[in-house]
């Protein structure tokens, strides 16, 4: 269980404070997946930050299984978007940093990272570079270290925001094989994209901007297992026009309010 | 393969157009001290297989074997240190900065005076050259480190043994090499010019006394020979960066 009570956050830099986020507060029960939606400068990465021990709220608390989030632990791993392997060690050491971190011996490391590796479909590239591979690729490098340490929460930030559309599909569709397989790990996972979102979370976490904060709550109607099938449904293309609609609905406004802004300020 | 070659011919070229200019400016007969090319190399065949070159060159290339390795290692550990501790930074950062731009020639004499017309003053010139580039240069590959590796690192409760071992080292190992070969540049000049200021020891007194007796084409096959000294230090050590960066990444 993920409790994030009254979360704010204030960034400031040269004198000037940024509000992040502002009162947030909601709930994920154990085993569920949810999504972290909304337009850029939201706070949901900060969130997720948060939520993995690398970024203190200025108010207010986050507790993972009653416990005071205050730094990173062996409970949770994140997964990033621009993937963040390390260009000079091979994908085997690469997938298995997270075990080398908790000092699990070479030989058991290297067996624990080679199945997960396998298990995201990099079986056979354990000596190959980040550099030897496709975005998509690296991405599943990411994954497969995330999944190694074995966390009961997993935290994804826009995982697969910076691949291309067909890659992303893939991903997304293996992702939820992967996760329906393993079950019952927290996932939380910080999308812009309603079609992402919809497809793989039980429940959407909707954000508005400036302050970021939570606009709305969804639960996500479709029963697992989910598949490919599932996106081509009338049900889910409506649902996702839905949101989506929303969602743009939000950041007209966000828009509009930053010109008033500006015309404030030379006014 | 294409590329290398074409460098190769590129070079060969720049070297030949340099000599011909050298030798039809000398021709003209500017300057007695400008003699063309074909006179200095007659003088250098010579000079570098006399014995009292290839004595000079020796006691230089002494001075500076034993200067240079600890400079680089100090250089590096240092470097390292300011890179990970902010208060070795701050400790350090207004030597480095001062030493990098004080001219060499200022501290000569200084130096001349605490250890004398001795050996040890030219490797320790050599040290006060050499160490503040490699200290500089690693600090900064040490800081350049990418700020979401670092994080990643955390995120996985990495210990800072492992960090410094998985990622800091790797990642300063490009810049601390551009130090290293900045060093030995600054190895070679630092000697010669510290030899040049006391006026006995090695190539740099060698040079002084050329200078002093005029003898202007051996002059010239010295500084001609130092320079292919850099020319062939240098190369040797790209390609053993070469070798680095094509097994590491």
């Amino acid at each position: 269980m993920i409790e994030v009570k009254s979360v704010s956050k204030i960034f400031t830099r040269n004198g000037k404070s940024f509000e992040a986020l502002r009162d947030v507060s909601f709930g994920v029960a154990t085993g569920r997946f949810i999504s972290l939606i909304g337009p850029s400068g939201c706070g949901k990465t900060t969130l997720l930050k948060m939520m993995a021990g690398l970024i203190e709220p200025t108010e207010g608390v986050i507790e993972i299984g009653g416990k005071e989030v205050t730094g990173s632990g062996p409970d949770r791993a994140l997964v990033f978007q621009n993937f963040v392997l390390l260009p000079w060690a091979d994908v085997l050491t690469n997938a298995a940093f997270g075990l080398e971190a908790r000092g699990i011996p070479k030989k058991e490391r290297a067996e624990i990272a080679r199945a997960h590796l396998d298990r995201v479909g990099l079986g056979g590239f354990e000596r190959h570079y980040p550099h030897e591979l496709s975005g998509g690729m690296q991405q599943r490098v990411g994954i497969a270290r995330a999944l190694a340490v074995d966390p009961d929460t997993l935290l994804m930030d826009e995982p697969f925001g910076s691949l291309d559309a067909i890659t992303r599909k893939v991903m997304q569709h293996d992702l939820l094989r992967l996760w329906q397989e393993t079950a019952t790990k927290t996932t939380v996972f910080v999308t812009h994209s309603m079609e992402e979102a919809a497809l793989l979370a039980d429940e959407v976490v909707v954000m508005d901007t400036r302050p970021g904060r939570v606009a709305q709550v969804v639960e996500v109607p479709f029963p697992r297992p989910r598949d490919q099938a599932l996106s081509d449904s009338p049900d889910y293309v409506q649902f996702t026009a839905e949101l989506s609609h929303n969602l743009e609905q939000m950041q007209r406004i966000d828009m509009a309010r930053s010109l008033d802004d500006e015309s404030n300020a030379d006014g | 393969m294409a590329n290398w070659l074409a460098q190769y011919w590129v070079q060969a070229l720049g070297l030949i157009l340099g000599a011909v200019a050298w030798e039809v400016v000398g021709r003209a007969g500017i300057s007695p001290a400008l003699p063309p090319i074909s006179a200095v190399i007659a003088a250098g065949n010579e000079l570098w297989s006399s014995e009292r070159f290839i004595e000079s060159v020796r006691t230089t290339a002494i001075s500076i074997l034993i200067g240079l390795p600890p400079s680089i290692l100090i250089g590096v550990i240092l470097g390292l240190l300011m890179g990970l501790l902010p208060p070795v930074e701050w400790f350090f950062r207004p030597y480095v900065n001062a030493s990098l731009s004080l001219p060499l020639v200022a501290i000569i004499p200084i130096i001349l005076l605490i250890f004398g017309l001795s050996q040890t003053t030219i490797v320790v010139v050599i040290v006060l050259y050499v160490l503040p580039v490699v200290m500089v240069n690693t600090f900064a590959g040490v800081r350049g480190t990418d700020r979401d590796l670092l994080d990643m690192a955390r995120s996985f409760n990495a210990q800072r043994g492992l960090v410094i071992r998985r990622i800091i080292l790797p990642s300063s190992r490009a810049l601390t090499l551009a130090g290293v070969r900045i060093g030995v540049g600054r190895a070679i000049t630092g000697g010669i010019v510290a030899e040049q200021v006391i006026g006995v020891l090695g190539v740099g007194g060698l040079v002084q006394r050329l200078g002093g007796a005029f003898a202007v084409e051996a002059l010239y096959a010295v500084i001609l020979f130092i320079g292919a000294v850099g020319v062939v230090s240098l190369a040797l050590i790209n390609r053993i960066e070469r070798r680095y960066q094509i097994k590491e990444t």
